[in-house]
């Protein structure tokens, strides 16, 4: 009991770590549609997120830069192999005084899997499962330290300039390194849907430009330690975030931001605020 | 100030790069030759102005294929066969559904 105060206290103090894990999706798009066989797809990012409104006298902040490259392929067209490795550069501050801190964040790893596809003159139709791995891999200020296993559900469907797309996520954090002893992070739950409409250009029709609507909840359960949850841990989250993406062909630029609707943080957490995504995307 | 004009110049790069490789690529057409086949067919599923590549990629792998284009928007993909090779419409069906594209009919 003594233990699980102190781990309470510390949950309020060292606010910091927040893995890239704990970000809404954002952009996401094609998630139903599993790409060609052999076709690779380089993307990266650049995701800023804010924390503040700290609800002690403490004046706890902190912003966050992660930059996720991602490196998918088509390995058959059922199977889409995909790796991410993120940079994290945060900075915290509390009661006027403030640190920085960059590393690398978890390596993940994924697995899509074509369930179904329709391919017709009106429309495209598909479903994808997923199946990731995040391991404990990042710098100490960055990693989870936990091997973390995220399974999920991904549509998309298409009709001439719209396309929209739905992804349901549950990640189980920790689930197979804990002992008695240890923290149990809480799991997460990640609904994204997402709304597009593709405005294209030229002849042959390459260039393109699609203001994008998104919609994201996540709902991260509190830690447990010994049969309880840790107080100062579990929050909920809507973020509405309107974007753009702009296609040159293989080559995709977009740009989203991520405002946070509602949001519900257990104790002295602080508030989410609005989040910034810049990212590109090349397919080659 | 120097971390954002970084990322500034990694954008930019990118953009540049982006631009460059595509520009080459788009700006292939395929024409008939007195000596080459043009071939034209249906393609569904292709939704953006990105997924041109996933089929031209496999097909351009057929030995007999000299080029190929396909245009997301019109639902086409047009195939250049090499001079004096033959060209089976099956080895076309099998690379759109590599693709996960569906292959309609052959309109040429």
């Amino acid at each position: 009991m003594r233990r699980l105060l102190l781990i309470s206290f510390v949950a309020v103090v060292k606010f910091a770590l927040v893995p890239a894990s704990a970000n809404a999706a954002g952009i996401s798009v094609d998630a139903g549609l599993t790409p060609a066989e052999d076709r690779w797809i380089f993307r990266t990012q650049m995701r800023y997120m804010q924390r503040k409104e700290d609800p002690t006298p403490m004046d706890r902040k902190m912003s966050t830069y992660t930059f996720p490259v991602v490196l998918a392929y088509g390995l058959r067209p059922d199977l889409t192999l995909m790796l991410r490795q993120t940079v994290m550069n945060q900075e915290t501050s509390m009661a006027g005084s403030s640190s920085r801190n960059t590393g690398l964040g978890d390596l993940f790893i994924l697995g899509k899997y074509k369930l179904y596809r329709r391919n017709t003159p009106d429309y495209t139709f598909g479903i994808a499962s997923t199946l990731g791995l995040e391991l404990p891999t990042g710098a100490d200020s960055f990693t989870s330290e936990t091997w973390d296993l995220q399974p999920g559900l991904y549509t998309s469907w298409r009709r001439g300039p719209w396309a929209t797309d739905f992804n349901v996520a549950y990640t189980l954090n920790g689930f197979a390194d804990r002992g008695s002893g240890d923290i149990n992070p809480g799991n997460e739950l990640s609904l994204d849907w997402a709304l597009a409409h593709q405005f294209s250009f030229g002849e042959k029709a390459r260039v393109s430009l699609a203001p994008v609507l998104e919609l994201s909840y996540k709902n991260i359960s509190p830690d447990r330690l010994y049969g309880r949850d840790v107080s100062n841990t579990g929050e909920s989250v809507l973020y509405l975030s309107p974007g753009i993406k702009f296609t040159i062909s293989s080559f995709i630029l977009e740009a989203l931001i991520q405002i946070p609707a509602w949001q519900d943080q257990k104790g002295f957490q602080l508030k989410r605020g609005t989040g910034i995504i810049v990212g590109t995307r090349f397919m080659f | 100030m120097i971390r954002y004009r970084f990322w500034f110049l990694v954008l930019s790069a990118l953009l540049a790069c982006g631009t460059g490789c595509t520009t080459t690529n788009s700006d292939v057409s395929v024409k008939s030759t007195g000596d080459s086949e043009t071939r034209v067919y249906e393609v569904f599923g292709m939704d953006c102005p990105g997924c041109h590549g996933g089929v031209e990629k496999l097909v351009k792998k057929i030995p007999a294929v000299q080029q190929a284009e396909a245009n997301w928007r019109e639902k086409r993909l047009v195939v250049t066969v090499r001079p004096g090779a033959e060209l089976n419409d099956e080895d076309i069906y099998d690379a759109i559904r590599r693709a996960n594209f569906t292959a309609g009919k052959r309109i040429k």
